[in-house]
């Protein structure tokens, strides 16, 4: 009966390693005994206010990332893939209305509701798996659908995600995020006996659960890794 | 014994004769099948991993020491590959990350996170910016590809000079730009004191200086950005990793699950070691 620590995750769908992030956290949830808040928020407002630069825009980085992100993606087991125009996808198009619907969608059914979980899934797999758009109306509203929620309410979403409320909602969690010394997503905050462990990025998990105390997490993860591999050795389908 | 003779007491003398004559010889096998594969698993080459790295990063330290550690646990082969990191950042058009006000706060706070972590003695010097900008580490990385041109690039000499070092700039707070400092470093890695003399005029000479410029060309033709910069070479392919955090997917890899198992243990040896002694290891 001993309480759940509890565990932010501030993250960003542009961001391909937040996705990786998100899909460790909500595997480990139950297994490592923590409250895993989802705190929708704006990466390029993180940059802009910590005065940092993407990581793709050095050349030896990016191409780094590209190597990086899909051996990572088959050891996660998370079905990533880069966008043929990363640049268009990442910097011209961006993810601005994609975190402001997220914020809605919380907004509506309130913040640790399952959906807000499955509509970020729903956006990642088009932006970071199959390369879809995430930018239009009609493309959030096929991820909502896709998540499992009425078609009535996706008009009400959209209408939110638009209104001045939700805009600055998405500006308070990402202040917040900054507040915490972000400069990057995804950024995870373990709240430990009265005191805040901060941990940027998705190569932390061990140390995280070095920190917060949680041994037997170590042990599944490894475990859970060769079971997976183990699995996806004896099918064929892409799971 | 006794659980398989009550268990097979209904069994005729002869019968159980043959049974246990048939449970010996698939020990044995088995026995035999895991010596061989033991025999052929050390008798099979092993993986080369290169370690670039400057003692100016203290991710780096990281790195090189979790590589050391587990060198034969790994059953790999490590290369040191001493290099430039002021070079790379250069010819790669990055900045040190320590230039980002958040990055850098956040730096203090996950290097003695993980100091503690992987029981590395790293602790921040009192003016970092002087540390590792103005007064940085070529002569210290000059100095060690020397250590590499006389002994040999693979022998201890060049992992001990290394670490000696690094515990004056990252554990100690002490110089590592004077030609005594360096000496001092050289004497604690155990080699002899006449040597010294030779190593500082070595590595003051243009072939070590173009050894080091040549070695960090390398590393930016693996594509590096940054330090540690490790590559693996496996079936004949490349995979090039960077930082000190990579080290399970690396395992994953170049197909070495003994290995995470390993960490994981050994960390939890040390842990439990640290805990019952009061001295720093």
């Amino acid at each position: 009966m001993a309480s759940r620590k509890v565990i932010e995750l501030f993250y960003d769908v542009v961001s391909p390693y937040s996705w990786l992030g998100f899909e460790v956290l909500c595997r480990y949830r139950n297994v490592w005994n923590i409250d895993l808040k989802l705190r929708p928020a704006f990466l390029g407002g993180v940059m802009k206010g910590s005065g940092n630069k993407p990581p793709g825009l050095i050349p030896n980085k990016f191409l780094y990332m590209g190597t990086d992100l899909s051996r990572l993606a088959e050891y996660f087991a998370v079905p990533l893939s880069f966008p043929n125009d990363p640049d268009e996808t990442m910097f011209r198009k961006g993810s601005l209305a994609a975190m402001r619907f997220i914020t809605a969608v919380g907004e509506r059914y309130g913040a640790d509701e399952p959906s807000v979980e499955r509509v970020s899934r729903e956006i990642w797999m088009r932006v970071w798996c199959r390369d879809e758009d995430i930018t239009l109306p009609a493309s959030l509203s096929e991820a909502t659908l896709k998540a499992g929620l009425p078609a009535r309410e996706v008009e009400e979403l959209l209408q939110l995600a638009a209104s001045e409320k939700i805009k600055d909602k998405l500006k308070s969690v990402t202040q917040e995020a900054l507040d915490y010394g972000a400069f990057g997503f995804p950024l995870i905050v373990c709240h430990v006996d009265g005191k805040r462990e901060m941990f940027f990025g998705s190569d932390r998990f061990e140390l995280m659960a070095h920190c917060i105390g949680d041994y037997p997490g170590i042990i599944t993860q490894f475990v859970y890794r060769h079971i997976v591999t183990f699995i996806r050795g004896q099918s064929s389908e892409h799971p």
